[in-house]
């Protein structure tokens, strides 16, 4: 049944379709990859005009609408690819870390669909697939250092080789997106804020200056709940004095605090280690203030820095099929009995 | 449609049928009404683990592949959020790649009817020319319970009194205990499923002495596969893509939105 079909995959015998899917939060997303690389399909069925009007992801109301949509979107994902299931040589699904029960349907739907075609299973890591997303748009030259910013992560990771991932620095408290969304809160923007602190920071022409968390001297771990209190206390100060808070230079001195950190602790690792590329994954990639200073620090360090397109850096399934083909490649297979795991090591997964 | 009597190969109907809506995994494969396989096993919190390897398993036990069944049925709730999830996006997903019928049936009419066959089994079916209700319970935590009424009878009457919903277990059994009062065609009220949990509810709501009688029995997935078949035989079928799980309740941050939003 698996790869007979060569009027889709004309090119060579070895040509492979993993369909991937990603349930790990609030987005339902189904992908087709052939080979690893090249993204046939990628379809992201979002669901944050439910989410906004709760302030922030529901975990059941998540689950809810992954279960409306996931067959959906499967036939979408085809359709798009232009292939039909008998094509698919495997299912890759995100295993975790995220929502357990938005996890389940997406594991549950990948089990099911590795059954009823009779192919093999790969559960795959989330961080690994933010990671890999880079491999959907470039060449990944080892040791290599991946940036990874999102609503849920912020982690240095170091591979020193294909699919080897160690974390050297983590969040000791708040994700940098979590961050951002509880500034944008206190300046009173609507649930998802980050990208409205990015551009009222960018527009800013003051800035008020926060403290940088650089913590311990050798330490690559980050810490951003005490910049999101500096905010809120600053904001209170102009208050108590009858002021207007200025939110722009606000917006602008919290950017710039964040901004300094990440980016310097990722360089700093980047010369540790040796490394030969930088790679910079997760929602919050999608920052431009972020982009744009790691591009010209790279720069100056010589350093190639990967940076996939916005669509590549929020949650999708691509991301998954991408880091499920490292374990593809080397035949390390899932039974039907993955579990979906809340909280799963980045480092435990390598292959 | 097809046509009951037939007697070409056709008429034979075999179903997949599944349930995780309860600390029960319940899974049978069902031929025209007669339970062939099934596989029962409890591991609570754990369906997602084993349903697929469960449900391989007994496939192959039986000879069978996805292309020689004729539906897949599945347990629609209500129960368990997670667990009816569960079963309910293996059945859509299997439904689908599998390009099969998908019939969704209650769970607690399921629970109500598989206790009704235990009970016949046992002929405890009643008195004739009157009614048994059957009525299932699914422990919903504070007093609550997912439950709704039927009627039975032994000549093979099946119908819902009550649809599916969460009550409080106190006055629900008032309720059925002052209805069967007042009702000459009923003879026996029978609470079936999660009794032991709220024994003490069904005994005060008592007032005859003898009509509330408890069945304790666990999700039995040939009782899915029997109502779906049922179903099946009319014509009746479940649109995969829009198939969801019959919560019977809003989520809460739901609730608690429109609540607001009322100014309560
Ligand atoms: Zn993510």
């Amino acid at each position: 049944m698996n790869g007979s079909n060569d009027a889709v995959s004309p090119s060579s015998t070895s040509d492979y379709l993993l369909l991937a899917i990603e349930t790990s939060c609030d987005e339902t997303s189904v992908a087709v990859v052939r080979n690893g690389r090249e993204i046939l399909s990628n379809v992201i069925s979002s669901q944050i005009e439910t989410h906004k009007q709760f302030g922030g992801v529901v975990p059941e109301i998540a689950s809810r609408k992954h279960v409306e949509s996931i067959t959906i979107i499967l036939e979408e994902a085809l359709r798009e690819a232009g292939v039909g299931l008998p094509d698919i040589d495997g299912v890759a699904v995100t295993q975790g870390p995220g929502l357990i029960g938005a996890l389940l349907v997406g594991v549950v739907a990948a089990k099911s669909l590795a059954l009823a075609l009779d192919v093999p299973l790969i559960g795959t890591h989330h961080i690994a697939g933010h990671i890999y997303a880079n491999h959907l748009v470039g060449d990944i030259v080892y040791p290599a250092i991946a940036l990874v910013v999102s609503g849920g992560h912020t982690e240095i990771v170091l591979l020193e080789e294909e699919g080897k991932f160690r974390i050297i620095g983590r969040t000791r408290d708040d994700a940098v997106g979590e961050a951002y969304d509880k500034v944008a809160r206190a300046l009173q923007f609507p649930y998802p804020g980050g990208p409205y602190v990015d551009k009222l920071a960018q527009e800013a022409t003051e800035e008020i200056v926060l403290p940088r968390s650089w913590l311990e001297p050798d330490s690559y771990d980050f810490s951003f709940s005490g910049l999101k209190s500096a905010v809120l206390s600053e904001i209170n100060r102009s208050r108590m004095k009858g002021e207007t808070p200025d939110f722009s230079a606000l917006a602008r001195g919290f950017q710039q605090s964040v901004i300094d950190v990440v980016t310097g602790k990722a360089i700093r690792a980047a010369k540790e280690f040796g490394a030969h590329q930088m790679l910079l994954c997760g929602g919050v990639a999608a920052n431009r203030g972020l982009r744009e200073r790691l591009s010209s620090l790279c720069e100056e360090a010589g350093l190639p820095l990967l940076i996939p397109p916005n669509k590549l850096c929020t949650d999708n399934a691509a991301m998954i099929a991408a880091a499920a083909d490292l374990k593809w490649r080397r035949g390390q297979f899932s039974t039907l009995d993955l579990k979906a795991e809340p909280i799963l090591s980045l480092e435990d997964w390598s292959v | 449609m097809k046509t009951i009597g037939n007697r070409d190969e056709d008429s034979s109907v075999t179903l997949l049928s599944f349930d995780t809506s309860t600390v029960a995994f319940s899974a049978a494969i069902v031929k025209d009404g007669i339970l062939i396989d099934s596989i029962l096993s409890f591991s609570e919190r754990n369906h997602s683990v084993r349903i697929l390897s469960e449900i391989k398993e007994l496939l192959t036990r039986n000879g069978l592949q996805g292309k020689d069944l004729d539906a897949i049925a599945v347990g629609q709730g209500p129960g368990s959020y997670t667990g009816v999830r569960i079963a309910v996006t293996a059945a859509k997903t299997l439904a689908w790649a599998w390009n099969k019928p998908l019939m969704g049936v209650s769970s607690l009419e399921a629970l109500a009817f598989g206790a009704w066959n235990a009970l016949r089994a046992a002929n405890e079916d009643g008195v004739p020319d009157r009614d048994t209700w059957i009525v299932p319970i699914m422990d919903a935590r504070r007093g609550q319970v997912y439950t709704s009424r039927y009627a039975a009878n032994e000549s093979g009457k099946w119908e819902t009194v009550d649809r599916d919903g969460i009550r409080l277990i106190s006055d629900w059994a008032s309720r059925i205990e002052e209805e069967a009062t007042s009702d000459s065609c009923t003879a026996a009220v029978w609470f079936v499923g999660d009794t032991a949990t709220h024994l003490t509810a069904i005994q005060q709501a008592e007032k005859s002495g003898t009509r509330l009688r408890v069945l304790a029995c666990d999700m039995d997935a040939a009782a899915v596969g029997q109502l779906a078949e049922l179903r099946f035989r009319q014509g009746e079928r479940d649109d995969v893509h829009s198939f969801v799980p019959n919560y019977t309740q809003l989520a809460e941050a739901e609730a608690k939105l429109i609540a607001a939003s009322r100014g309560e």
